[in-house]
């Protein structure tokens, strides 16, 4: 834990941060296990219609320039590693979006020999959006609430990820 | 082009029977248009070289039956020519599971023949690379998930993965599993010189979730909605292959009514692919305008699906026996406008994949599949029909209304990516004039027919033409409420092998051009692929 020094030069930098970050997140998109509904819907919150980028949210190609981790579909034996292995690569502070009803619970695929379960079975979650699969404006939303929270003060201000082991 | 309504399958079915007459112990035909021949596994080779031999259809897939009654498997060996199926059926006992390769004769049967090989327990021998191909490395040796002694709820245990074939001397580039290149998790290997490929190989199966295993333990009804979920993209095809071959085995025709209304939703189902695939297609060539512009067209049909079944995504348009919901006035007024609008909006893109210069430089000559090879490599779907191969399951074997609503088969002859994306586009536009007259003429009726509970014992074959090319499904029951098998043969897996094969020789900044240029679908597959060239 990193100590903190309560300067009014440091309140300032924590602001700042805090409003960059709630104001240009970047996001990265992986799939654990998804059937693709998911997916497909996330990239299209990012084409005209919905517009994602409008909150100032960028889909970014690598784990190491990445705020906020999207998830979809359930963990399968095979990509469990990967995907923690992205999300340690990503730097602190990080969150994740875990979309659909497969990465909420394992979703239909429950019981398949293949499949682990949800994705906060393997990594922390900060917020989750259910849906088979959410449409465009459910996605928009959890975005939406996850930056909101992000505002210094407000509930959830901290990463799932802070304090807690990894899974 | 030959009318498929004039070649009687009998005719086929029987000059197939004729070309094996020597090694055949036991003939059956299960239903019309199929004729099962049981052979000797020693025979196999031999007999699937007369079949090539002599042009009889392709190899579209190899199914494996568990028999723990008779303590033996059976690999069923599909061959497809138009309508007919004609099925090698060889068996194997527990206490000898071994069988030749047809690698020899059909190089692109390794990738059935490995799935087999990990499934069932069975070592086919002589096969070019036996290396696992569908299920993760830490699962452990002597572990077949489609067995029926295979118990999904019990936990399989993780071993320590293998490690990595030698790869000293060779420079690889390695993409994957998470990529910008990539939307699914898939991972490849790119041997290069320079900036020119010369070996590529692929591992899938990140999103192999075992479909297959888990409809063995859900009713006739729930296995619908397992399989809608295959893949988020065409969803409406598999339930629709799956609604078709079990009604064929309870022998329960949907009404006209609902066949129509099913031609409908896989009609806009095709429209929203192709335009899902032009915009992705088009960002990988660095073409980001045309993404978003297609994208934003895509939202009409988006729109149109949802009016017509309530969701954007995974339709459930279909039920056994018929569909969910009707088409009112109203929502055939609309969908005639949307129509209309992404007419004019496919025209405009057929331009512009036809003349755009910059454009025209990524995709004109690039990654070129003569017919030959397209033949001998299996592909289906748009893929085939770029490089001339005149298949499609509408036209070559028309299921459900597609024989009242027919539509006409699109077919290009340069093999290379743009004539890729001209098929597609043109097929929007045949699927468009299609659904006008399917709308201006929906036949009266019902929406659902009865369907019994239980369905009666049997096995059945349903091949459905889905955006990507022909999905094919078997399915066996064994007159319960459950399925007893059913198997997947989604189109993508066969046009994988084909970008394996066409990297070789290229530039590395073409290959995320090559790899869209199939539409791949991990999740359709289901499934893991390594296969090695060079």
């Amino acid at each position: 834990m990193e100590t903190r020094i309560n300067s009014p030069w440091n309140r300032l930098m924590d602001q700042m941060k805090a409003w960059a970050r709630i104001n240009s997140p970047w996001a990265i998109h992986f799939n654990s296990g998804s059937c693709n509904g998911c997916d497909i819907e996330i990239l299209a919150t990012l084409t005209p219609r919905y517009d994602l980028e409008r909150f100032g949210v960028k889909l970014q190609g690598s784990p190491r320039h990445s705020d906020v981790l999207i998830c979809t579909g359930p963990v399968t034996r095979q990509a469990r590693e990967r995907l923690l292995r992205i999300y340690e690569q990503m730097p602190e502070p990080k969150f994740v979006v875990a979309v659909g009803s497969c990465g909420l619970s394992g979703g239909a695929f429950q019981g398949c020999y293949n499949v682990i379960g949800s994705i906060d079975e393997v990594i922390p979650v900060d917020a989750y959006i259910p849906g088979c699969p959410p449409r465009p404006e459910a996605i928009i939303d959890g975005v939406v609430k996850l930056l909101s929270s992000l505002k210094p003060g407000a509930a959830g201000a901290q990463p799932a990820s802070n304090g807690k082991g990894m899974a | 082009m030959t009318n498929p309504e004039l070649i009687s399958f009998d005719s086929l079915l029987e000059n197939g029977r004729s070309l094996l007459e020597s090694q055949i112990i036991e003939a059956q035909t299960p239903e019309p248009g199929r004729l099962d021949l049981v052979i000797g596994p020693s025979d196999l080779p031999q007999a699937v070289q007369t079949l090539v031999d002599n042009h009889w259809g392709y190899l579209a897939a190899i199914t494996g039956l568990d028999r723990p009654e008779s303590s033996e498997v059976e690999a069923l060996y599909h061959f497809c020519s138009g309508p007919a199926v004609l099925t090698l059926r060889v068996r194997v006992p527990y206490a000898e599971p071994a069988l030749p390769t047809i690698c020899g004769v059909i190089p692109s049967a390794t990738l059935y023949e490995r799935e087999f090989m990990e499934m069932f327990g069975v070592q086919v021998t002589g096969t070019p690379d036996p290396q696992r191909l569908f299920l993760p490395d830490d699962w452990p040796e002597g572990v077949y998930p489609l067995r029926k002694s295979f118990n999904p709820q019990e936990k399989v245990p993780q071993v320590k993965p293998k490690a990595n074939g030698d790869n000293a001397g060779r420079y690889i580039v390695p993409i994957g599993p998470q990529h910008p290149a990539l939307k699914e998790p898939g991972h490849f290997e790119f041997t290069v010189n320079g900036e020119i490929v010369t070996g590529a190989s692929v591992r899938l199966g990140y999103v192999h979730r075992g479909i297959e295993k888990a409809c063995e333990e859900r009713t006739w009804t729930q296995a619908m909605y397992l399989l809608e979920r295959v893949c988020g993209i065409c969803s409406n095809s598999h339930a629709y292959a799956y609604v078709l071959g079990v009604e064929k085995l309870a022998q329960v025709e949907a009404p006209e009514r609902a066949q129509a209304i099913r031609e409908l939703v896989a009609g806009l189902e095709r429209i929203h692919s192709h335009l899902l695939w032009l915009g992705v297609a088009a960002h990988e060539a660095g073409f980001d305008t045309l993404f978003m512009y297609s994208w934003r067209d895509r939202e009409t049909v988006m729109d149109l699906l949802e009016r017509l079944t309530g969701n954007r995504v995974n339709y459930s348009a279909n039920l056994i026996g018929g569909v969910k919901f009707d088409v009112d006035d109203e929502q055939r007024r609309t969908i005639l406008a949307g129509l209309d609008y992404l007419e004019e909006r496919c025209r405009h893109y057929l331009d512009v994949v036809s003349t755009d210069a910059a454009f025209l430089q990524r995709t004109r000559g690039v990654g070129t599949m003569t017919r030959e090879q397209a033949e001998l490599l299996g592909v289906v779907g748009p893929t085939a029909r770029a490089s001339g191969v005149d298949r499609d399951i509408r036209v070559e074997a028309p299921y459900g209304s597609y024989r009242r609503f027919p539509v006409s088969i699109v077919i290009e002859h340069a093999g290379d990516l743009e004539a890729k994306f001209v098929v597609r586009v043109k097929e929007m536009l045949v699927s468009i004039s299609t659904l006008r007259a399917l709308l201006d003429n929906l036949p009266p009726g019902e929406l659902v027919a009865r369907v019994p509970r239980r369905i009666p014992a049997g096995e059945t074959i349903s091949r459905v033409e889905a955006p990507r090319g022909e999905l094919f499904y078997f399915i066996k029951s064994s007159g319960g409420d459950k399925p007893e098998r059913v198997k997947v043969r989604t189109p993508s897996i066969c046009n994988f092998g084909s970008v394996i094969h066409t990297a070789v020789g290229h530039q590395f900044a073409d290959m995320p051009m090559l790899l869209a240029g199939i539409d791949p679908c991990f999740s359709c597959n289901d499934r893991m692929i390594v296969v090695r060239k060079k």
